[in-house]
């Protein structure tokens, strides 16, 4: 068995020893950097563009604009309504206008730096407020991108019901995906005269649709290789460098490479989405929930990227990992012309569990009730009605990861003035919500005596190259030197979707267990068992039928009621608690993270090594997005001025598992991508309350909000 | 990207000021953990001469009741240096949390002046140390005293033609003393509050109170009328909210109100209780 094994991941040896190939390694002859003017202003029609000195330059090859786009000038994940280069108009700052392309990075760059634009400005957008009363369409179906709904039971009677009511307004922030490689690739003509992309991205089928969109040819003639990947986060998610690349290629019939700087990354990449919450919770006097009230309303910047996604995912979430009979959730999504957010670890969750969790801290200190108890009374588990009414059926171990934390819970103490402890939990459902997202696998024999497995999961450092590997390893029964990966090729694999959402271990998994399971039939027909060699088999078989094996998997889910919200959006959900132990100096508003106990139900750990990486990971981002990081539009240039945790803000850490098995997942398994960062920030906010008796309820709380919050305390 | 620039390194301080007299535009490199990025912003430094290999800028020595410090010895030596650690405690202290490990190595005590951010982290101790600077051009030297060599944020009295090259601090022996810095990560940010301080005290009574703020005003400064109310009185809780409140006053004589104030004025009261209240 390697399932449940801490296998050394399959990618470590390379990246440790520098032979990890990625997008900006991958050096060609011949090859031309191409680098992008932005827009200068959030909002303008463009007037006048001169690029007469840049083009005269020595060294500059071409520049492009939005006329020399042969197909179409849209693309979005699920609403196209976002231009590769701005035509018209530029609705925000950072807007891509032009594309420069030079025989290098310097004379690039200088190039771009001597095209003028004129700019006729229009008054921004800065506000959903702003984007909900004002006359001007930043889209043409008007300034409210998405509202979605969840009701459930009667909330005015829940209130009713209710002993103590809590009622708050919580607001988050812009965060920066900050991953460690920016956004880079390189694009060529392959040996098959097809517009070939190798790049930095968590997609290779959906980026391959979009630059077959731009260019107005058929998907066959475009080819997407994902390169090795220093993270995502969901920033890759979107197109980035690829439709430039297309372009460039499809023009100049050359290599050409492009690497955004970081600060270029800081300006064009999307971010998480600032949310504005206003919770309304309400409970008997012995801690039962009876009724949530949530309106969340969004801000997505000036296009849609993911913002659907979290203003649906913010609404079937919206009580948390609770069960409450009453629930009255809306949530809605403006444009602006602040930068666009997208997808960003969470989709929206890790803000909302920031509220949901406070709320339950408050409902509990005003009932003297105490945290853990609270929340072990009202967790779903299995049977239990979401707000979305669906029954819980497997896989529901919330209950055992607080059962996991409380001993420790029990027996905490405080040891100095300012200490404080806290329990976040979360429930977050795996894959796409209310809608398919399938993924192929085909494990096939080659003629080397070798099984492939053909993948088009993108690994971006999470580690699913080597789950999945381990899975099938179990499904064939074999050792892995019998088994080669080719990963990440739109020429050789089919659609996995995309690395988001926690689905890769999940649905991926599945469908190459289901390839696993065919090709072991297969070979055990074939006599296998009883010593044939692989390269036999393959000469006797070649010919008589195929040797190669598809695996597919789509997890049952049906579509959402439009008013209430009622169905099944996800086939599972991962689950997790996480207790957060912190100091505060009261001096000086600091909060510094001592230690983290996380608890989580992933199903099955397929590499427990793994997930421990993924948890130390969420927690990292965590501690940023409660206290440190906070992306200011117009201000925030570098990490000058953006402040990630480094390993000095890091807190010791303690992971523990749950497997509740899951019926639909490979071997049981779940995902734990995200599940790892959402209840973090929650859990520091608890312990905060708890350490120096403040609410936060505006995030970052860097140590000048908290201070300022201790301010306001000592004067009440 | 950066911009084309010719460099030198010096070998001896008199090939540096020789190349600071005869050329034009000629830029000083003292680790150069500053101006790496503003060149990197686009500031323009056509010739650049490297000054950290020069021997005679380096290293910490004893001189009486003097210590020297080379312009050109980094945070790194500076904040593990014994001497240092015995009758300078403060500026130890401050050198240890500047930037990162990388930085510390790079970076220099003379960079950090002649640079002279509102948040360098030497400032405040070295003031509280009465710091001594000796400028050295082709001409001569000139000794001139920190206070007056930092004239604003970024400027100083240094011309074009002179390099800093010698610090020269008081020895405190029997002081309390040491350095406070907030800033908004564990590591590796700049600072939005240094306090550094050295006190000396018999039985309960304030004899040499030595107090500097940085990363509030323009400059960093000693508030003088609460050092001066301080010493020779007894420690009390009234003397020390006195002492806290003139020092808020000064703050806001020299800077008026500022927004960060809202937060950085109840911190500096509350750092300066405990560090007077003999915490």
């Amino acid at each position: 068995m390697f399932v449940g094994r801490s296998l050394e991941k399959v990618d470590a040896a390379a990246k440790v020893a520098g032979r990890a190939a990625f997008a900006y390694d991958l050096k060609m002859e011949e090859m031309l950097f191409a680098c992008i003017f932005r827009s200068e202003r959030p909002h303008a029609r463009i007037g006048q563009i001169d690029t007469r000195e840049a083009i005269s330059l020595p060294g500059v090859v071409s520049i492009l604009s939005a006329k020399d786009i042969p197909g179409k000038n849209l693309f979005g994940a699920i609403r196209k309504d976002q231009p590769f280069l701005a035509d018209r108009a530029v609705r925000y700052r950072g807007e891509p206008i032009l594309v420069v392309v030079a025989r290098n990075e310097e004379v690039a760059r200088r190039a771009c730096g001597l095209i003028k634009v004129s700019y006729e400005e229009i008054p921004p957008i800065l506000s959903p407020a702003d984007a909900a009363s004002s006359a001007f369409l930043l889209h043409q179906d008007g300034n409210l991108l998405s509202y979605r709904r969840v009701r459930k039971g009667d909330v005015a009677k829940g209130f009713s019901e209710a002993d103590v009511i809590v009622e708050h307004t919580y607001s988050t922030h812009w965060i920066d995906h900050a991953f460690l490689e920016t956004e880079a690739g390189i694009g060529y003509l392959d040996e098959r005269g097809r517009v070939a992309i190798e790049s930095s991205t968590q997609n290779v089928h959906y980026k391959r649709a979009e630059a077959a969109r731009l260019l107005g040819i058929p998907e066959e003639r475009v080819r997407v290789i994902q390169a090795t990947t220093g993270g995502g986060f969901g920033g890759k998610l979107d197109v980035t460098v690829e439709g430039f690349l297309a372009l460039a290629v499809h023009h100049l019939r050359r290599p050409v490479l492009m690497r955004y700087t970081r600060e270029e990354s800081f300006l064009a990449n999307t971010k998480r989405h600032p949310l504005h919450i206003e919770y309304k919770t309400g409970a008997r006097k012995d801690g039962t929930l009876t009724a949530v009230k949530v309106n969340v309303i969004g801000d997505t910047g000036a296009y849609a990227s993911y913002g659907e996604t979290v203003c649906l995912r913010t609404a079937v979430h919206a009580t948390g990992p609770y069960e409450v009979p009453h629930v009255y959730a809306d949530s809605r999504m403006f444009y602006t012309n602040n930068p666009p957010s997208g997808a960003m670890r969470g989709f929206g969750i890790p803000q909302l569990a920031f509220a949901h969790e406070a709320q339950l801290d408050e409902i509990a200190s005003s009932l003297s009730l105490d945290p853990l108890d609270i929340r072990m009374k009202n967790c779903l588990k299995k049977g239990s009605l979401t707000a979305t009414s669906q029954a819980l059926s497997a896989s529901a171990g919330l209950l055992e990861t607080l059962k996991q934390i409380e001993p420790f819970w029990r027996l905490r103490q405080k040891k100095h003035p300012g200490s404080g402890f806290g329990l976040g939990c979360m429930y977050y459902g795996i894959g796409n919500t209310a809608m398919p997202n399938p993924a192929g696998a085909q494990a096939e024999l080659a003629e080397h005596g070798r099984i492939i497995l053909h993948t088009g999961a993108c690994d971006i450092g999470q580690g699913s190259d080597t789950a999945l590997l381990q899975i099938l390893f179990d499904a064939l029964g074999m050792e892995p030197r019998h088994v080669i990966l080719d990963r990440g090729d739109t020429a050789s694999s089919q659609d996995a979707g995309s690395t988001s959402a926690s689905r890769q271990t999940y649905i991926s998994g599945r469908a190459v267990y289901e390839a696993g399971r065919k090709m072991r039939q297969f070979l055990e027909q074939q006599g296998y068992p009883e010593g044939k060699d692989l390269r036999e088999i393959y000469r006797v078989a070649k010919g008589q039928q195929p040797l190669c094996f598809d695996g597919f998997f789509d997890p049952p889910t049906t579509r959402l009621d439009k008013e209430t919200g009622r169905g099944i959006p996800y086939a599972t959900y991962g689950f997790a608690t996480h207790m957060t132990e912190v100091q505060v100096e009261e001096a000086t508003g600091t909060c510094r993270v001592k230690k983290v106990r996380a608890s989580h139900d992933v199903g099955k750990g397929i590499n427990p090594a793994l997930i421990q990486g993924q948890i130390h990971g969420g927690i990292s981002m965590g501690i940023g997005f409660a206290l440190l990081e906070e992306f200011i539009p117009g201000e925030t240039a570098s990490f000058d001025s953006y402040h990630l945790p480094t390993s000095m803000d890091m807190p010791r850490i303690e992971v523990m598992l749950v497997e509740d098995l899951e019926p639909t997942g490979p071997y049981g398994a779940k995902g734990v991508g995200e599940p790892a960062l959402i209840p973090q920030a929650a859990s520091i906010v608890n312990a905060i309350r708890d350490a120096v008796q403040v609410n936060v309820y505006e995030l970052p709380c860097d140590v000048e909000r908290l201070k300022i919050l201790l301010e306001r305390k000592e004067k009440r | 990207m950066l911009p084309r620039f010719s460099s030198l390194k010096a070998k001896t301080k008199k090939e540096a000021v020789t190349a600071l007299a005869e050329g034009e535009e000629v830029t000083l490199v003292a680790g150069g953990t500053d101006l790496l990025v503003r060149m990197k912003r686009g500031e323009s430094h056509h010739h650049l001469i490297d000054i950290t290999s020069i021997e005679e800028l380096q290293g910490v020595v004893a001189e009486g009741s003097r210590i020297r410090i080379g312009a050109a010895t980094t945070h790194s030596r500076v904040s593990t240096d014994p001497l240092i650690r015995e009758s300078a405690r403060s500026l130890g202290e401050a050198a240890s949390g500047i930037g990162s490990p990388q930085i510390r190595n790079m970076g220099t005590i003379g960079g950090n002046l002649a640079n002279a951010s509102p948040c360098a982290e030497s400032i405040a101790p070295l003031l509280v140390h009465d710091a001594l600077l000796t400028i050295e051009s082709a001409e001569g030297e000139r000794v001139e005293a920190l206070a007056q060599f930092i004239t604003a944020p970024y400027r100083t009295t240094l011309t074009g033609r002179e390099m800093l090259s010698l610090i020269r601090i008081e020895r405190l022996e029997g002081y309390r003393e040491g350095y406070r810095r907030v800033a908004k990560r564990a590591a590796w940010a700049v600072s939005r509050l240094g306090i550094a301080w050295a006190i000396k005290e018999a039985e309960d009574r304030f004899l040499d109170v030595r107090l500097a703020v940085g990363s509030c005003t323009p400059r960093p400064f000693r508030p003088r009328s609460a050092e001066a109310l301080l010493n020779g009185r007894r420690r009390e809780k009234w003397l020390v909210e006195e002492a806290v409140k003139l020092c808020l006053e000064e703050i806001r004589q020299i800077s008026g109100e500022r927004p960060s104030f809202i937060y950085k004025l109840p911190v500096i009261r509350d750092l300066l209780r405990t560090i007077l209240g003999g915490g």
